[in-house]
């Protein structure tokens, strides 16, 4: 079990037209990730989704609050222990061209990983030749094509299943997917998010799944939870299809609504909500952080933080003072019309 | 606000192509790239008519040559690419393939507004958003260049940009989604009638989208624009355009109003690209892979359907002969020999279909 307890972390800030002020990237998450999970990560560019991401990989610091894996607290483990435990985390992240050496065939970046694991586990060689067969298969992939050929030569979803298969190497109990498929063409994206669906069925894997894309976290982790950030603070948590379908807070609902309908085969949302206006992270409303943005804030929105508060459902949590159920997702159009 | 400017259409006809056809016209459009095997088609004689005042949809898979048409568009295929045979006629302007020099490029970014691919690095590192607008205009020969500064801020205001600071600022100082959005504005500044957008909300948040597009329709109204947008994501195309057009392998497969090309699909490929998106209602698991995987250049079967190798119907006659393009609907064709008619449908595929 991965799990973040009001983990918070600022930027000490950026150069440029924005003057060195610090960016609040993640405030007091909580989040939970158990074995053979999923959780998904939405929200808009900038809310802190990487941020997040990255911190589980322990490839980023954070200010307060904690990381516990298996219930040990992160920093109290030895170099090595947080060494190993943490190569059970794997990044995946969404350039998956930048991710793989250009110089290397696919043979030899398998290998090459898969040569460290023989010598911590005690294996031959000939095991690492047979394990990177099975793990190039497990991913979809016809090895006799892969392994000889070089990454330019493989398309981009080829190559994403390549980056898939050497995260396997270290036999992860996590996967990190920030934005996995969003360079990968429409028509192979199932087929990467079928594989990260069957991983977590036949491996265990638990999987945080960080995407723009909810019909993908859908498809993922039908079974599992869903975070809605917003300026580094989650607004919304709960079972992924009741958060989809009965969102409470006006930033899922105007996330929600923004999802581009399929007009013919899908009619929109009833209650769509659109934003007053665009994040400006400039300036931090003293009390509700979407106190400007908000279609419906009212008064007393600017006076304090809402903390995040059981919405009813099992599970369902909003931080909201005014919190109304609404309907703002397309739902398909009856069925029966399709032939003509 | 769906204001539609009454401009002096009349004038415009009259300038237009001989049949009164006001927009863009591509006409039988092959375009090569030289390569180590010798020239390859990306394209192969498509046909397209990109009407004023109707957003048409270009979807297709990575490498289905969308970029490539759009750039011929615009006669601006690079080297090695070239167009080898076809036409594309603009109302009042003529063939733009066959402009060159300084009257093709008071064509581009002038009456043809575009937003290339990857638009997120087409800006000038080293000038500022305002000197380069200067510059479009300069170029365009336009009497008064600052004026376009003001046009240019209305249009950042209207796409939720503060203009004043976009002006002002270097590439590297915007967010992905807002020099997406400023390409859009130097596509549009100069007056354009007809705007190529390739890709133009890829990368882009969701609510960033949202805004992009809702910007995109309403100045495609109230100019009455030809407007193609490019872009894998059917979703998109089937939330913004009136027609849609699907390509595969440099061809057009299937084309037709949004409407009838989602419900009614009637290219095997069209259908099992619907069948591969996931929805947000619904039973997901309805989401089935589309097998195979997108040709390249060297492996498009020059001879029959280029979809065969992938198609689940696919019968004899179509390793051997290029399906025509017919008509399975008011304003809806498809290039499939199954929906040529049932003399084309020998009767074993019939069950394979079933
Ligand atoms: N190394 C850094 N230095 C300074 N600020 C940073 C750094 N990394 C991230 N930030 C800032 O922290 C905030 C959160 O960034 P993060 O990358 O986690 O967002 P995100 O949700 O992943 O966005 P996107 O959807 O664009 O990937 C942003 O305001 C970002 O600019
Ligand atoms: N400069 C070039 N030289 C050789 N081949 C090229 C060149 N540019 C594009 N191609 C090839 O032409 C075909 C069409 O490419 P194009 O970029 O038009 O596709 P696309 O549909 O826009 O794809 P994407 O969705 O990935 O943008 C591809 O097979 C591509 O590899
Ligand atoms: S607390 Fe107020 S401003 Fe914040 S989301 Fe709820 S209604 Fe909107
Ligand atoms: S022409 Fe043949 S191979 Fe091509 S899509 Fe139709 S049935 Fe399939
Ligand atoms: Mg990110
Ligand atoms: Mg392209």
């Amino acid at each position: 079990m991965i799990e973040v307890r009001g983990l918070t972390k600022t930027f000490a800030g950026r150069g440029g037209l924005l003057g060195h002020r610090a960016v609040p990237a993640l405030r007091e998450v909580d989040l939970q990730l158990p074995p053979g999970g999923a959780v998904s990560v939405i929200g808009e560019s900038g809310c802190g989704k990487t941020t997040l991401g990255r911190i589980l990989c322990g490839l980023e610091s954070y200010d307060s609050g904690s990381l516990l894996l298996d219930g040990r607290d992160a920093k109290e483990l030895s170099i090595s222990e947080r060494r190993e435990r943490f190569q059970r985390i794997q990044l995946i992240h969404q350039d998956p061209y930048s991710a793989l050496n250009p110089t290397r065939t696919i043979r030899q970046t398998m290998l090459a990983s898969l040569r460290l694991r023989a010598s911590a586990t005690k294996r031959s060689q000939a095991w690492t030749e047979r394990r990177a067969n099975e793990l190039l298969e497990l991913v979809g992939l016809d090895p006799s094509y892969c392994l000889p050929r070089y990454p330019h030569m493989l398309s981009g979803g080829m190559r994403q299943r390549v980056v898939i298969a050497r995260a396997l190497t270290v036999d992860p109990d996590a996967l990190v997917a920030d934005e996995a498929v969003a360079m990968i063409d429409v028509s192979l994206r199932l087929g990467i998010l079928g594989i990260l669906r069957k991983l977590r069925a036949d491996l265990g894997l638990s999987l945080l799944f960080i995407t723009h894309d909810v019909a993908a976290a859908r498809y993922v982790g039908e079974d599992g939870q869903l975070y809605v950030l917003y300026r580094g603070q989650v607004v919304e948590q709960g079972p992924v299809d009741e958060i989809v379908q009965r969102p409470t807070h006006p930033y899922t609902q105007c996330l929600l609504s923004a999802i581009p309908v399929m007009r013919g085969l899908e009619r929109p949302g009833p209650d769509r909500l659109v934003p007053l206006r665009p994040l400006d992270d400039n300036v931090e409303p003293p009390g509700c952080l979407l106190a400007d943005r908000c279609p419906q804030a009212q008064d007393d929105c600017l006076l304090g933080r809402p903390p995040l508060v059981s919405a009813g459902a099992e599970g369902h949590l909003h931080a909201c003072l005014h919190p109304e159920a609404r309907s703002v997702v397309a739902t398909p159009e009856p069925t029966g019309s399709s032939t003509r | 606000m769906r204001r539609r400017q009454s401009r002096d259409t009349a004038s415009e006809t009259a300038a237009g192509n001989e049949d009164g056809f006001e927009g863009l016209r591509v006409r039988d459009l092959t375009i090569v790239y030289g390569t180590e095997a010798g020239e390859l088609a990306a394209v192969r004689g498509v046909d397209l008519d990109l009407p004023a005042g109707t957003i048409t949809g270009l979807v297709g898979e990575s490498g289905s040559g969308k970029s490539t048409l759009a750039l011929a568009m615009l006669n601006a295929v690079p080297s090695p690419g070239r167009i080898t045979a076809g036409s594309v006629t603009m109302s009042g302007v003529g063939d733009i393939t066959r402009l060159r020099g300084r009257a093709l490029r008071q064509v581009r970014g002038g009456v043809l507004g575009y937003v290339f691919q990857a638009s997120q690095n087409s800006l000038n590192p080293l000038k500022r958003v305002g000197a380069q607008l200067l510059d479009l205009a300069r170029s365009h020969g336009v009497a008064q260049p600052r004026l376009i500064l003001g046009e240019a801020a209305k249009l950042c205001e209207r796409m939720g940009l503060d203009a004043t600071r976009v002006l002002s600022s270097y590439q590297h100082e915007l967010s992905g989604g807002m020099r997406q959005r400023v390409g859009i504005v130097f596509a549009l500044v100069l007056n354009a009638k007809v705007l190529i957008l390739d890709e133009p909300t890829t990368a882009l948040d969701m609510l960033s989208q949202a805004a992009v597009l809702e910007v995109v329709r309403e100045i495609h109204a109230e100019r009455r624009l030809a407007t193609v947008i490019i872009t894998h994501d059917i979703a998109v195309v089937a939330e913004m355009a009136d027609r849609m057009v699907v390509t595969y392998a440099g061809r057009v497969v299937e084309s037709g109003t949004a409407g009838d090309v989602l419900r009614y699909a009637a290219h095997p490929y069209t259908k099992a690209l619907l069948r591969s998106i996931p929805r947000i209602s619904g039973d997901i698991s309805a989401a089935e892979p589309l097998p195979g995987r997108p040709p390249d250049l060297a492996s498009i079967p020059t001879v029959g359907c280029v979809f065969r190798e992938r198609c689940p119907l696919a019968m004899p006659i179509c390793s051997d002969v290029d399906p025509a393009t017919v008509s399975v609907g008011p304003g809806h064709t498809t290039a499939c020999h199954l929906a040529a008619g049932p003399l084309a449908v020998p009767e074993q595929s019939e069950e394979v279909a079933g």
